[in-house]
C-alpha cells in the first residue's frame, strides 16, 4: 500500500469539522502566546465561536455525503453522528458565550480555558463518530482530562479542587472499568477493533450468549453510565457540579452528557447486538433509577447548581426511555430531547451564572423577589424552568411528549407512567424556583435581591451572556411551535442511519415473534 | 517438553509468583513508599510476561513507560507530599477490610469463571516477534492513523492543563460585594454547612 492510494482510502473528509475544531484551538493556544493574555482575552472567545460556527456549519454541508466511513473504519460520519457532533459543538458554542464574565470575574486565564474546552468539545465529537475501540477510549479520554482540567479550573477555591479531585478518580476507575470491558471485546472478537466487525466474529464464534460478552456488556455500560450520570453511576455529579466553574457545569451536563449517549447508542446497538434483550433490559433499570432518585432528591435541594444536577440526573433517565423502546420513534424523540434541553439547560445556567455574577450567591432562598429588580431574567429562567419541567408551549413539553409516545407505541407502558409521575414532581421543584422569584412580596425580598446591583449590560463580557440568554429563551419558546423542523431533522436523521435502520428491523421483528409466540402462552393459563 | 520449554515454563512460574507477591503487597503494606517501589516489581513481571509472549516491544515498553515514568512518578508525588502525620484509627476498620476483601473476592470469581467458561476466539496469526516494531508502526500510519493523531491532542492539552494547575499565579486584587477574597475562586459563596443537610 503506497502513499497515494492510502490517501485516497482514508476519507479524510469525514472530520473535516473535527478538522477545523483543531485549526480553533491552534489559533487561541498560538494567538495568546502572540500577543498576550491581556489583548488575548478580548478576540479569543469570538474566534473560537466563529470556528464552533464554521464546524456546524460544515457538519451541515455533510448530510447528504453517503460515504461516511472514514480513516479504514476508525470513524463513522452518519447522520446519527452529524446530529450528535451538532449538539455538543453548539453546546460548546453556548458555553462559550456565558463564561466570558464568569472567567474574567474569577481572575482565570480565559484563552487556555478556551483552549480546553474545545478540547473537550472536540473528544465529545469524535467520541460520537468513533466506530473502533480504541478511537473509542482515545476520544473518550480527551473529553474526559479535559473535563477534569476544566473541573479544577478556579484552583484557589477548595470546593474547586475536591469537586476535579473527586471527578478525576472515580472518572480514572471508570474509565479502567471500560477498558477491561474493551479488552474483553478485543479477545471475544479473536482480535478485532472495529464494531461492526466485533458483532460479525462473535455471531460467527456463537459466542451471543457467553458470559464472557455479557461481563463485557455489563463493563462496558458502567463507562458509559458514568459519562451520562445514570443512577447509580452518579455519585460523582453533584459534588463535581456544586464545585465547578458554572460554565463548565453547563457544558458537562449538556454537552459531554450528549457524547455519552452518542456512544451508549452506537456501541451498544453496533458491537451488542447478541445480547439486545440484555442491554434492553440493564438500561431500563438505570432509566427506572435516575428518574427516580433525581428527580426526588431533586426536591430537597438548596443550591441552584445542586438542584440542575439531580434534575440533570432524573433528564438523562427520560432520554434513557428513547434508548430502550429501540424503535424509530424512540432514536428520533431522544435526538429531538437533547436538541430541546441543549437550549433550555444553557439557558437556565445562564441565569444561573448571571445572577451569581450579580449576587455572588446561588442559593435558590436568595433569587426570592427577584422579579421587582431583573424582569427580564426573572422571565427567561421561568421559561428555561417550565421548559425543564415540561410545561407546554414550550420546547421541552413537546420532547417529552414525543419521548413518552414513542415509548407507549413501543410498548414501554410502565417506563411511561413511571416518567410522567417523575415528570409532575420535577413541575413541583422547578415552579418552586419560579415561585419564589416571581410571587414575594417586596418586603419578602431576600438581602441578595434588595442589594441587587444596577442592570449594566456593558461590562466586558455581559453582552455576550446577554446574546445566549436571549438566544436561547426564543429557542424554547419557538422551537416548541415551531418544532416540525426538528422533527424532520430527527426522524430523517434515524432513517439515514444504517446501524440503526438494522437495529430497529431487528428489535421489530423479535417483538412480532413475541406476538406470535404469546397466545400459545396465555389461552392455556385462561382455560385453567 | 525439551530444554527450551522447561526453561519457558520455569521462567513463567517465577514471574507470575513474584507478580501476584508484589502485587498482594502494593495493597496489603502500610508503608505507601513500601507499595509504589513494589508497584515497580508488578510492572516487571509483566514486562517479563510480555518477553515470553514474543512481545519484546510492548516488554520494552512497559519498562520505558511504567516503570521508567509512572512510577517514578508516582515516588516523586508520595516524596513530595510525605509528611509523617500519625493519622487518627478509624473505627471499623475490621469490618470495612472483610466487606471489601468480600467484594473482591466475588469479582476475582465472577471473572475467574468468565475466563475459564467463555471458549475464546483464540487468533491463529503466529506472533510476529522481531517484526512486531515495523508492524505496530504500519498499524499506526494506516487504519489506527486517527487515535494516533488525537492522542497527540490529547497530550498538547494534557501538558497545557498541567501548566494551567502549576504555574504560580498572579494572583489579582479581585473582592466580592461583601469584601471577601475571591481570586480564582468560585463566585458562588460557599453554603452555610450548618443547619442545611447534605444528602
Amino acid at each position: 500500500m503506497d502513499f497515494a492510494t492510502l490517501a485516497s482510502q482514508l476519507n479524510a473528509g469525514t472530520i473535516l469539522p473535527e478538522g477545523i475544531v483543531i485549526a480553533t484551538i491552534m489559533v487561541v493556544l498560538v494567538g495568546d502566546l502572540i500577543v498576550g493574555r491581556a489583548r488575548a482575552t478580548r478576540w479569543t472567545p469570538y474566534a473560537a465561536i466563529a470556528g464552533l460556527l464554521a464546524a456546524v456549519v460544515a457538519l451541515y454541508l455533510q448530510w447528504d455525503s453517503s460515504d461516511t466511513i472514514g480513516f479504514l473504519g476508525a470513524f463513522d460520519g452518519d447522520a446519527l453522528s452529524i446530529v450528535f457532533r451538532g449538539i455538543v459543538a453548539l453546546s460548546a458554542a453556548g458555553t462559550l458565550l456565558m463564561s466570558m464574565r464568569y472567567v474574567e470575574q474569577s481572575g482565570t486565564a480565559l484563552p487556555e480555558f478556551i483552549a480546553i474546552l474545545l478540547t473537550a468539545t472536540l473528544g465529545g465529537m469524535f467520541l460520537s463518530g468513533a466506530n473502533e475501540l480504541v478511537m473509542v477510549f482515545i476520544a473518550l479520554e480527551t473529553l474526559s482530562i479535559s473535563s477534569y482540567l476544566l473541573t479544577g479550573y478556579t484552583k484557589r477555591d477548595p470546593r474547586s479542587n475536591e469537586a476535579a479531585l473527586k471527578y478525576l478518580l472515580i472518572g480514572a476507575s471508570s474509565s479502567a472499568i471500560f477498558l477491561y470491558g474493551s479488552s474483553l471485546l478485543y479477545g471475544l472478537s479473536g482480535g478485532h477493533t472495529k464494531l461492526p466487525e466485533i458483532a460479525a466474529q462473535i455471531a460467527q464464534a456463537n459466542l451471543g450468549q457467553s458470559l464472557g460478552l455479557v461481563v463485557a456488556l455489563v463493563f462496558a455500560i458502567a463507562g458509559i453510565a458514568f459519562k451520562i450520570a445514570a443512577v447509580p453511576f452518579h455519585q460523582w455529579t453533584p459534588d463535581v457540579y456544586e464545585g465547578s466553574p458554572t460554565p463548565v457545569v453547563a457544558f458537562l451536563s449538556v454537552g459531554s452528557k450528549a457524547a455519552g449517549f452518542a456512544l451508549a447508542i452506537r456501541l451498544l446497538v453496533t458491537a451488542f447486538p447478541a445480547v439486545t434483550e440484555e442491554w434492553h433490559f440493564v438500561m431500563t433499570a438505570l432509566a427506572i433509577l435516575s428518574m427516580v432518585l433525581g428527580n426526588v432528591v431533586a426536591l430537597a435541594q438548596t443550591s441552584m447548581k445542586r438542584l440542575l444536577a439531580y434534575s440533570s440526573i432524573g433528564q438523562a433517565g427520560f432520554i434513557m426511555i428513547g434508548l430502550v423502546v429501540g424503535s424509530e420513534a424512540g432514536y428520533a424523540s431522544m435526538m429531538f430531547y437533547l436538541i430541546a434541553y441543549l437550549f433550555m439547560n444553557l439557558g437556565a445556567f445562564a441565569c444561573v451564572i448571571l445572577f451569581a455574577l450579580r449576587t455572588g450567591t446561588d442559593q435558590i432562598s436568595e433569587y426570592s423577589g427577584l422579579y421587582q429588580k431583573d424582569p427580564l431574567m426573572t422571565l427567561a429562567l421561568s421559561v428555561f424552568l417550565l421548559s425543564l419541567g415540561g410545561i407546554p408551549p414550550m420546547v421541552g413539553f413537546f420532547g417529552k411528549l414525543y419521548l413518552f409516545w414513542a415509548g407507549w407505541q413501543a410498548g414501554a407502558y410502565g417506563l411511561v407512567l413511571l416518567g410522567l409521575v417523575t415528570s409532575v414532581i420535577s413541575i413541583y421543584y422547578y415552579i418552586r424556583v419560579v415561585k419564589m422569584m416571581v410571587v414575594k412580596e417586596p418586603d419578602e425580598m431576600s438581602d441578595a435581591v434588595k442589594n441587587y446591583p444596577e442592570i449594566n449590560w456593558t461590562l466586558p463580557g455581559l453582552r455576550p451572556l446577554q446574546v445566549g440568554m436571549v438566544g436561547a429563551l426564543i429557542a424554547t419558546s419557538i422551537l416548541g411551535i415551531l418544532s416540525n423542523p426538528l422533527f424532520l431533522l430527527t426522524n430523517s436523521a434515524v432513517q439515514r442511519t444504517p446501524i440503526l435502520q438494522a437495529s430497529i428491523a431487528k428489535t421489530a421483528q423479535a417483538k412480532a415473534l413475541a406476538r406470535l409466540e404469546m397466545p400459545v402462552v396465555v389461552v392455556p393459563d385462561r382455560q385453567g | 517438553m525439551n530444554l527450551a520449554e522447561g526453561v519457558q515454563f520455569v521462567s513463567m512460574g517465577l514471574l507470575i509468583a513474584t507478580m501476584l507477591v508484589t502485587a498482594l503487597g502494593v495493597v496489603l503494606l502500610e508503608n505507601i513508599v513500601y507499595s509504589a517501589f513494589l508497584l515497580g516489581g508488578v510492572f516487571v513481571s509483566i514486562a517479563g510476561l510480555y518477553l515470553l509472549l514474543n512481545a519484546d516491544f510492548v516488554a520494552t515498553a512497559q519498562v520505558l513507560i511504567y516503570v521508567g515514568a509512572v512510577n517514578v512518578l508516582i515516588l516523586f508525588a508520595i516524596m513530595l507530599v510525605n509528611n509523617n502525620r500519625a493519622f487518627a484509627v478509624v473505627e471499623g476498620t475490621k469490618v470495612r477490610n472483610a466487606a471489601t476483601a468480600i467484594v473482591c473476592g466475588g469479582i476475582f470469581a465472577l471473572l475467574g469463571t468468565m475466563v475459564v467458561t467463555t471458549p475464546w476466539a483464540i487468533s491463529s496469526v503466529p506472533a510476529s516477534g522481531n517484526a512486531s516494531v515495523m508492524k505496530i508502526g504500519l498499524h499506526f500510519f494506516s487504519d489506527f492513523l486517527l487515535p494516533f493523531e488525537v492522542a497527540s491532542v490529547l497530550l498538547l492539552m494534557a501538558l497545557v492543563g498541567a501548566i494551567v494547575i502549576a504555574r504560580r499565579e498572579f494572583i489579582p486584587e479581585i473582592f466580592s460585594p461583601k469584601g471577601e477574597d475571591e481570586a480564582l475562586m468560585l463566585p458562588e459563596r460557599p453554603r452555610d454547612l450548618v443547619g442545611s443537610g447534605k444528602d
